[in-house]
């Protein structure tokens, strides 16, 4: 019996440990869920199971927050996002692993460590910058979803790159080679080789891209007008906005949490074995 | 990204005349749109972050922000007397902390989702739960629970009490931490854990191993380089999280929690000392350098030239 050679716990211990941190999982998302089902007083009154079902939080929330300029804009930018630093990415990656020139380690392990850059470090800098093209240049960039689609990218960028690095080393580079000799340039064989035989790569390059410009509330809180806000933006200043309050709409809030969570939820269910893949080849969110 | 463990069987022959076909062609240019980005949204940046460090910048001078005082190391001497020590400490100790509880918690994780069992997918969809959702959903729901007459307080019964001001606040944001970060150990842990061969097991098992030795002597030993390398990310990722804090705490927030991401923030967008605020971040980056640098020298790079040529 193969499969009990290799079990490394004894089924007990087992049990009791997937037990433990399903549940250890599961109460704060189930507390969403039938908060957001709940009405604002009985959130607020700290109750678990609602006292009374209603979906009025999901109906309500529309007017109360700007959460669907917010959703909008996220969409927008991220979008962008997404398929721009895939495709950036795609032909940066390329060139790295494909040919040899000077310096190409150092952008390899600028690549890793760009990663770790702290945002809050970048943010006043880029902010003077931006701030900067408006008085010098008359450019208004700050405000504008332009400001964070440059941002993002460029954050996005070397973890785009680096997913396609790990993936394009394993790819054979005999149709290259032969495409090369029948007399193809570099943009045909990017185009009609290179892409097309990665693209679940580059999917998820570009998923996570829009993870990122999605999850990201330093830079958003600061290039955003309330117009251009993303949606992180708009719970943030939602969720503030509550403390001051006579009535503190929580169970609101839990909707709106959930409607911020599902695309990305959505995006995971859809490319979990990519992704999954991904996550440990990059080795950051 | 390869991790520390070799993996013999692809260390392929080397073809060195392969390199030269395509010497003559390289395409470089490709580099260039990534490159000028990297330059203008990360070089120049980080050159400025140094030199608004220098300056007396705030928001009379920010406008004309090439025209500000110089100061020297002004700000540098300024930062250390003021909160920028409390703040490494709380952010140092609680990152350290955080990992220190993740480990254990992902390495179990990983052990049991090893072995197939019907319903596995979706004990591992489960698992990931946390892991996906955005860190600013995470702390809003958590900062509901957390309320002062919120559903914590109110399991809690007698033994409740602030949990989002005051000295309590600290073990929050850990707590909060530890919830939304062990499934990045466990995703790494996991990887490793199917890189272990079965024949591994199977000569364990042969030579009448139980599970416990079997567990300590032959399996957690292969865990224990990708492991301590997860551990340094996580760690990274802890002292530089700025959106758990921030959607949890709001800025400012409370001393306890004061962790440097969100000084350097409230420094330079609240108390508008753009200079002071600098100078804080380059102290913070110069201490995320450290493990950085452990973690760049670790991983292994030159992989590239082994498995471009399989």
């Amino acid at each position: 019996m193969k499969a009990d050679v290799t079990r490394l716990l004894p089924r007990p211990l087992l049990v009791i440990v997937t037990v433990l941190l399903c549940a250890l999982v599961l109460t704060p998302v189930l507390y969403i869920v039938l908060a957001s089902l709940n009405s604002d007083v009985g959130v607020a009154s700290g109750e678990f199971w609602p006292g009374t079902l209603t979906l009025d939080s999901y109906t309500r929330i529309w007017t109360t927050a700007e959460l669907s300029t917010g959703i909008v804009n996220s969409l927008i930018v991220c979008g962008v996002t997404a398929m721009a630093s895939a495709l950036l990415g795609t032909s940066s990656a390329y060139v790295l692993v494909r040919f040899s020139f000077l310096g190409r380690v150092s952008i390899l392990r600028g690549l890793v460590g760009l990663q770790s850059i702290p945002g809050t470090l970048m943010l006043l800098p880029v902010f003077v910058l931006f701030s900067s093209a408006g008085t010098y240049l008359g450019l208004t960039v700050i405000g504008t979803r332009w400001g964070l689609f440059l941002a993002y990218l460029t954050f996005a960028l070397p973890f785009s790159t680096w997913v396609m690095v790990t993936y394009l080393r394993s790819l054979p580079r005999e149709l290259e080679e032969a495409a090369r000799t029948e007399g193809a340039s570099t943009t045909v064989i990017l185009w009609r080789i290179v892409i097309p035989l990665s693209l679940p790569a580059i999917v998820v390059a570009g998923i996570f891209a829009f993870l990122l410009g999605w999850n990201d509330v330093l830079f958003a809180s600061v290039l955003t007008r309330p117009e251009t806000r993303t949606a992180a933006v708009a719970l943030q200043v939602f969720g503030t906005a509550q403390e001051g309050g006579a009535l503190p709409v929580y169970s609101q809030m839990m909707a709106a949490a959930l409607i911020c969570a599902a695309p990305v939820v959505l995006l995971y269910l859809l490319f979990q074995r990519y992704l999954v893949g991904g996550l440990t080849a990059g080795g950051v969110k | 990204m390869t991790i520390l463990q070799r993996r013999p069987q692809q260390q392929a022959v080397a073809e060195p005349h392969r390199r030269g076909v395509t010497r003559r062609q390289r395409p470089l240019w490709l580099l260039a749109p990534g490159g000028v980005l990297l330059v203008v949204v990360v070089a120049v940046p980080l050159g400025l972050a140094v030199w608004i460090s220098l300056i007396d910048l705030d928001q009379y001078t920010l406008r004309r922000w090439v025209e500000a005082p110089f100061l020297g190391l002004g700000n540098y001497a300024e930062s250390l007397d003021t909160a920028l020590l409390h703040s490494i400490w709380v952010s140092v100790s609680f990152a350290v902390l955080a990992t220190a509880i993740t480990v254990p918690i992902g390495v179990a994780a990983a052990l049991v989702t090893q072995n197939a069992y019907r319903g596995r997918a979706v004990v591992r969809a489960i698992f990931l739960i946390p892991y996906v959702l955005p860190s600013f959903v995470v702390a809003t729901v958590w900062r509901t629970m957390l309320q002062p007459d919120g559903v914590v307080n109110a399991w809690l019964g007698g033994l409740g009490g602030l949990w989002l001001s005051g000295p309590r606040s600290y073990w929050a944001l850990v707590l909060v931490e530890v919830w939304a970060a062990w499934p990045f150990i466990y995703l790494m842990a996991l990887a490793a854990l199917q890189s272990v061969e079965s024949e591994v097991y199977e000569a364990s098992a042969v030579d009448g191993a139980t599970w416990w030795p079997k567990l300590t002597r032959v399996v957690l030993p292969y865990l224990r380089g990708p492991v301590l390398l997860a551990c340094l990310l996580a760690t990274l990722n802890h002292i530089n999280n700025f959106t758990l804090p921030f959607v949890l705490f709001g800025a400012p927030a409370p001393e306890d929690v004061t962790v440097m991401p969100m000084l350097v923030y409230v420094t330079s967008f609240q108390s508008l000392r753009f200079g002071l605020s600098a100078a804080m971040a380059v102290v913070s980056m110069i201490i995320i350098a450290i493990p950085l640098f452990v973690y760049l020298r670790a991983v292994r790079l030159d992989v590239h030239e082994q498995e471009a040529r399989r």
